[in-house]
């Protein structure tokens, strides 16, 4: 066990303790605003097995993550050509790039009000929003993957006689896949960031309802399990994009390492 | 195989920073003929070889292989690049088996020819391994192999051993000589080391600072083959020898001029 | 073969196909918008938004002109941002010094840092009500990260020679601090503000949508309510501007200080 995990893990056990301590015997935060440990207990069993905001745990983080899954792929299916024609050929780069540079600028949030006036505060409304958010980033990154290809990969290729579905596939595609799996990794937080806000301004399930109608019902222990479920798939998702990545790409980690 | 041809070639780079690489350069090389060219750093040496490999194109005369003009790059003119440019994500075999493919060769014949391939440069075990576990000159023999395995017509080697450590480097010219002599074929290889274009070439052309031209050709391989140089096995026993030390010396002096020009 | 990547294009052709692409932009949307396909309340044309951008300029919506309701959002804006980076930045680097620091810090900061910022939107309610205090947290939230995370990097790698070289001539840890990692981890650190400052006014913008009663976030909600379109792109417009020329702000110091030779 190393030292650093030693002392992360004290560290964590301390503020339990000290969180447990101030919330019961002491009373020293009032209930009303700050949940204690009983009450983040309670509140996970209530929606977890009884049900809150019409719906259970699992179907809230269902409903949350499907649509973040939906919203990203669609985002990054059109992000990454994108940004790789736009990395590739400078014509298409010239013709598109101010357009983009007029619409990146608008933080994806401020889409919501638009999104909502457009389409509702249904699943449609949502997706539209993540999508505005997830597409820069891979368009951005992809982009980046390709301008930065060595020139010289891309003469041993034309120099191969490479014909270019070859070349996009077997050359263009893996030299740029570092970076669009950076751009893939940035595209997912936005979508999971943005879905999150998109179903606390209006929605009628998912994660970002739960902790909605925590707050108006004033719920400190809701509140808490809404953030945490909202941390945890956060982290969960990231994790296992990185496996992907480490899957797809068992080359990049020598690479990195020499 | 093929000749190559640089006829009255002038090349200048436009833009900002407008310059001419080359002034007039003038240069035959024949069929399966191995010719080095040497000259001070910036002198456009690159850029000869990159005419012929067609990721340039003259701005004024000519360039030809084989009496036809060069119009962009291509298997039949293999280059071997200093950074090796080998494709991390593919194994070392899928690396030489590219070229290949892109032919549309069929896979029985493909995996002989790079099977042979990988003997003939002593990659025996490595076929599976990524570039990036291989050493700097096993990675340069992976390069060559790929560039072999083309059966090309002409073969450029753009500064191939720069990047290797000095130990390597002798390794590699001496395995250079010997698959030349097994397998001969129009070599164009650029240097700036003298030693070892004095080592590997037929003829030497010595290359003016920028804008470049040829500024004198040595026939090395009438002395070679009056020498014997053949007969030593070993690099350093060659260089030992008075005819090398002449001709490599007479080579620093040139340069030295052009050097001491460009300093002015 | 394609050879597009070889040639880059001259300063009037990229200007001219960038010319189209706004253009036809520009063009496909007035057209959605005025054939009917979309209902006018919904879609407005380019000339009505801009137009509507004007008028809010002096004329009040929800309570306030849009360069009020700009200033009550940069103002937050610009608290919740120092806030981060003041506190960010310099535990940031005792954390990339001091070895325990980090250790008992990173799994608190690991533990907090994959929630949303808006997420912090329900607590902020519950603790500050509609007080300036609740947009604060949030934008902290945002925007602590990037500027702590950034500014550990930019300790903890410091290349080992300056740090050598400054305990040999007899630098006491305070000052290696200040005098060698905080100069060292500048571009560091300058990156970082980027990021925090684009997360934060990002951050901002979604907590106004909830818990504000002035603010641009606050019109675009009271737009979107009124279903008056014109006026939320318009805002959407203002945010934009707003983002890009802190962006650029940024930009324009990272830029000075590469100029002046800070890593």
């Amino acid at each position: 066990m190393s030292r650093r995990f030693v002392v992360g893990l004290t560290t964590i056990i301390t503020l339990g303790a000290v969180w447990y301590l101030v919330m019961m015997p002491l009373g020293l935060v009032s209930p009303g605003r700050f949940p204690s440990p009983d009450d983040v207990w309670f509140s996970f069993r209530q929606v977890a097995f009884t049900g809150y905001a019409n719906g259970l745990l699992y179907q809230h983080a269902l409903q949350s993550l499907r649509l973040v899954v939906f919203g990203f792929f669609v985002a990054a299916g059109t992000g990454v050509p994108l940004g790789l024609l736009m990395g590739w050929s400078r014509r298409a780069e010239a013709l598109i790039n101010p357009v983009f540079l007029l619409i990146r600028p608008i933080p994806p949030l401020a889409w919501i009000p638009l999104a909502i006036l457009w389409l509702g505060i249904g699943d449609a409304a949502k997706v539209m929003v993540i999508w505005f958010a997830a597409f820069v980033p891979s368009v951005i990154n992809s982009f980046t993957g390709v301008r930065t290809i060595e020139p010289y990969v891309i003469e041993a290729a034309r120099m191969l006689g490479t014909p270019r579905y070859r070349f996009v596939a077997e050359v263009l595609i893996p030299a740029a896949a570092p970076l669009i799996f950076t751009g893939l990794r940035l595209s997912l937080q936005a979508s999971w960031t943005t879905l999150v806000a998109a179903e606390l301004v209006g929605a009628l399930y998912g994660l970002g309802r739960v902790l909605n109608v925590a707050q108006q019902d004033i719920y400190p222990g809701m509140i808490f399990i809404g953030m945490a479920c909202v941390a945890i798939f956060g982290w969960a998702m990231t994790r296992l994009l990185a496996e992907v990545e480490a899957r797809a790409l068992p080359w990049i980690q020598m690479a990195r390492a020499s | 195989m093929a000749a190559i041809t640089f006829d009255a070639v002038r090349k200048a780079f436009g833009g900002k920073i407008g310059f001419v690489a080359l002034k007039c350069v003038d240069l035959a090389i024949a069929d399966q003929e191995f010719v080095a060219i040497v000259g001070p750093s910036g002198c456009g040496k690159t850029t000869s070889l990159r005419l012929v490999a067609g990721f340039e194109f003259p701005t004024a005369g000519s360039v030809k292989v084989d009496g036809r003009r060069v119009s962009g790059p291509g298997p039949d003119r293999a280059v071997v690049f200093q950074q090796f440019a080998l494709f991390p994500w593919k194994t070392v075999f899928d690396n030489i088996a590219l070229g290949l493919r892109n032919k549309g060769i069929a896979k029985a014949e493909r995996n002989s020819r790079v099977a042979k391939a990988i003997t003939l440069m002593n990659l025996e075990g490595y076929e599976a391994a990524f570039p990036h576990q291989l050493s700097g000159g096993m990675q340069q023999r992976v390069a060559i192999a790929r560039a072999y395995v083309l059966d090309p017509d002409v073969l450029l080697m753009d500064e191939p051993f720069g990047s290797l450590d000095a130990q390597t480097r002798t390794t590699m010219q001496e395995e250079l000589v010997r698959l030349a002599r097994l397998i001969p074929r129009t070599v164009l290889f650029v240097t700036h080391a003298v030693e070892e274009a004095v080592y590997l070439a037929d003829r030497v052309a010595i290359m003016t600072r920028r804008p470049g031209r040829i500024k004198e050709v040595i026939d090395i391989r009438s002395v070679r083959v009056a020498e014997k140089w053949d007969q030593h096995e070993r690099i350093e026993d060659v260089m030992d020898l008075e005819s090398f030390i002449h001709w490599r010396t007479h080579i620093w002096r040139s340069l030295r001029e052009e050097k001491s020009a460009q300093e002015r | 073969m394609i050879v597009d990547l070889s040639r880059p294009l001259t300063r009037i052709e990229a200007a001219a196909y960038g010319t189209v692409g706004v253009l036809l932009f520009l063009g496909i949307w007035s057209l959605l918008s005025l054939s009917g396909a979309a209902p006018r309340e919904f879609l407005p044309t380019p000339y009505q938004v801009a137009t509507r951008f004007g008028q809010l300029l002096s004329t009040q919506f929800a309570g306030a002109t849009l360069p009020q309701h700009l200033v009550s959002s940069i103002m937050r804006f610009a608290y919740g941002f120092l806030l981060g980076a003041a506190v960010g930045i310099p535990l940031g680097l005792l954390m990339g010094w001091f070895r325990v620091l980090d250790e008992i810090v990173s799994p608190v900061f690991d533990a907090f840092r994959f929630i949303a910022p808006i997420a912090w939107v329900p607590f902020a309610a519950l603790w500050f009500g509609t007080g300036i205090g609740g947009p604060i947290l949030i934008i902290f939230a945002g925007a602590f990260p990037p500027c702590l995370i950034n500014s550990y990097r930019g300790a903890r790698f410091v290349s080992r020679p300056l740090i050598e070289a400054a305990q040999m001539l007899g630098t006491r840890n305070l000052h290696i601090i200040l005098e060698v990692l905080l100069p060292a981890s500048t571009a560091s650190i300058v990156a970082g503000l980027r990021v925090s400052a684009g997360l934060g006014w990002q951050s901002l913008i979604g907590a106004e949508l909830i818990v504000a009663s002035t603010g641009v976030g606050f019109m675009m909600v009271q737009a979107q309510l009124n279903i008056a379109t014109a006026t939320v792109m318009s805002a959407m417009v203002a945010v934009g501007i707003v983002g890009f020329l802190i962006d650029a702000g940024l930009r324009w110091i990272e830029a000075a200080v590469r100029r002046r030779g800070f890593a």
